[in-house]
């Protein structure tokens, strides 16, 4: 239903969508609910001619079921809720299934920056590739992120991931995603950040095998950068082959 | 014979309740001013809170002394902030802070129109904050730097060099340094740039870096 109106591209994207749609039907209705049943009630019993208005303070029996009985209804929906979303929030942020790919990705006022390894597939060596603004990442593949804040906290979000993780500087927070989709997302901040925080934005491009290998091999190379791009599209002010180390 | 009626109370605080609806909706929409002048002082309130209201910079955030700043380097600076062709490295910390500020100017007429205000703000000259041999400074400022930046490092838009003389020392310093490492200069598109990093490798070491700047901390702006 959300993708309608936002892709999903993660392994994880419905899980999040299935429990949003969940907590949106069961407190949607009960609001809907409560919201007619007040009206009505307010119609009903608003003052008239020869019918004062009465105070009510609910103690009586038949008028304290209107209170109890809604309650206890609440607390099943909650659990309703809490039980899916307990499930979402371990398989997501505390079972990381094992990584293909680890990346390292850097928030500062404003700015995002990633260090992803070079061919060799290492982090930490000759031919890692830094890059501003863009991360390239392979579609199934499982990659876990080691998220840092250079200055305040900020948090990293790809909404069509459905990802979002705070960054707190002096912290390395690891997370995962596994894009299934092909193509460029937005990454936002979502924790305000500063007087930049609006433009602080970046792209997440998705890249099938052959054409991540191709902007691997392009930018761990100076000599071949100025070959033809990757069909994956690149913003037009974004030059990766500069922001490289 | 038409009847005449008058307006019950309930329908004039309605009458009243839907302008101040309207003209609230309304107060918000100013589009700025249309004087140059103006608009650069508007715009500028977005630099402030980095480089100051007077323009006199913040060395705690990296941000320069831009005070008197002449409006053509302003300006071409500016342009390659928004175009990504500085400001994208990595390591430029503070480049990738400045970049979203200049993203967020909307024309070039705005790019102008802010430019010009920093070029019209008095210049400001702060007590230097490195120690070096002046003398030696000297020499190697006008074997090297001179020849762009002018004798009295006053600089020369024909050759789009800076002023350098009364620019913070810690400032200058550190675009040396990133100008070495190729953290500033390394975009193809950055031609004044490119032209640096090899000018900035011929101060070899820091203790060079330190000299050029307590030279270039006794000349006035």
């Amino acid at each position: 239903m959300y993708e309608r109106y936002i892709t999903a591209a993660s392994t994880y994207a419905h899980s999040i969508d299935h429990l949003f749609l969940l907590i949106a039907a069961l407190v949607g209705f009960w609001l809907i609910l409560a919201e007619v049943v007040l009206f009505a009630l307010v119609i009903k019993y608003r003052e008239k001619e020869g019918r004062p208005t009465r105070h009510i303070t609910g103690e009586e029996k038949e008028l304290h079921r209107w209170i109890t009985i809604p309650h206890v209804l609440v607390i099943l929906c909650d659990i309703v809720i809490v039980v899916p979303a307990i499930l979402v929030w371990y398989n997501i942020k505390q079972a990381q299934p094992p990584a293909e790919q680890t990346v390292r990705v850097y928030a500062q006022q404003w700015a995002w920056s990633f260090q992803e390894p070079g061919p060799d597939g290492k982090l930490d060596t000759e031919d890692d590739i830094r890059t501003v603004g863009e991360l390239h990442v392979t579609v199934n593949a499982t990659y876990h992120f080691e998220l840092m804040s250079r200055d305040v906290v900020h948090s990293f979000a790809i909404p069509s991931f459905r990802l979002k993780q705070d960054a707190l500087p002096g912290r390395t927070i690891t997370g995962w995603f596994r894009p299934n989709r092909v193509g460029t997302y937005d990454i936002q901040c979502t924790q305000m950040c500063g007087l930049g925080h609006a433009l602080m934005a970046g792209r997440v491009i998705v890249e099938t095998q052959q054409d991540h290998a191709a902007w691997l091999i392009r930018n761990a190379n100076p000599s071949l950068a100025s070959l033809p791009a990757a069909p994956a599209p690149v913003p037009e002010n974004t030059t990766m082959a500069e922001a490289r180390r | 014979m038409r009847e005449n009626k008058k307006l019950a109370p309930r329908q004039i605080m309605f009458g009243i309740s839907l302008l101040l609806v309207f003209g609230f909706s309304v107060a918000g929409c100013g589009l700025g001013s249309t004087n140059a002048a103006m608009r650069g002082q508007e715009l500028f309130q977005n630099c402030a809170p980095c480089h100051q209201a007077d323009g006199s910079g913040n060395p705690q955030v990296g941000a320069p002394n831009i005070a008197g700043m002449k409006a053509w380097y302003v300006q071409a600076q500016l342009q390659k902030f928004r175009a990504g062709t500085r400001g994208m490295h990595f390591s430029d910390v503070e480049g990738m802070r400045m970049r979203p500020m200049a993203v967020s100017l909307a024309s070039d007429d705005d790019v102008k129109a802010v430019a010009q205000y920093v070029e019209s703000l008095p210049t400001v000259k702060h007590a230097p904050t490195l120690t070096g041999d002046a003398h030696a400074g000297d020499n190697q400022f006008h074997l090297v730097c001179a020849s762009c930046h002018g004798i009295n490092g006053e600089g020369n838009p024909d050759l789009k060099a800076p002023r350098l003389a009364g620019v913070d020392d810690w400032y200058l310093a550190t675009q040396l340094r990133k100008f070495k490492a190729g953290i500033r200069g390394n975009n193809s598109k950055d031609m004044e740039g490119r032209l640096m990093r090899p000018m900035s490798r011929v101060l070899t070491d820091e203790d060079a870096i330190r000299n050029v700047m307590a030279y270039l901390d006794t000349l006035n702006p």
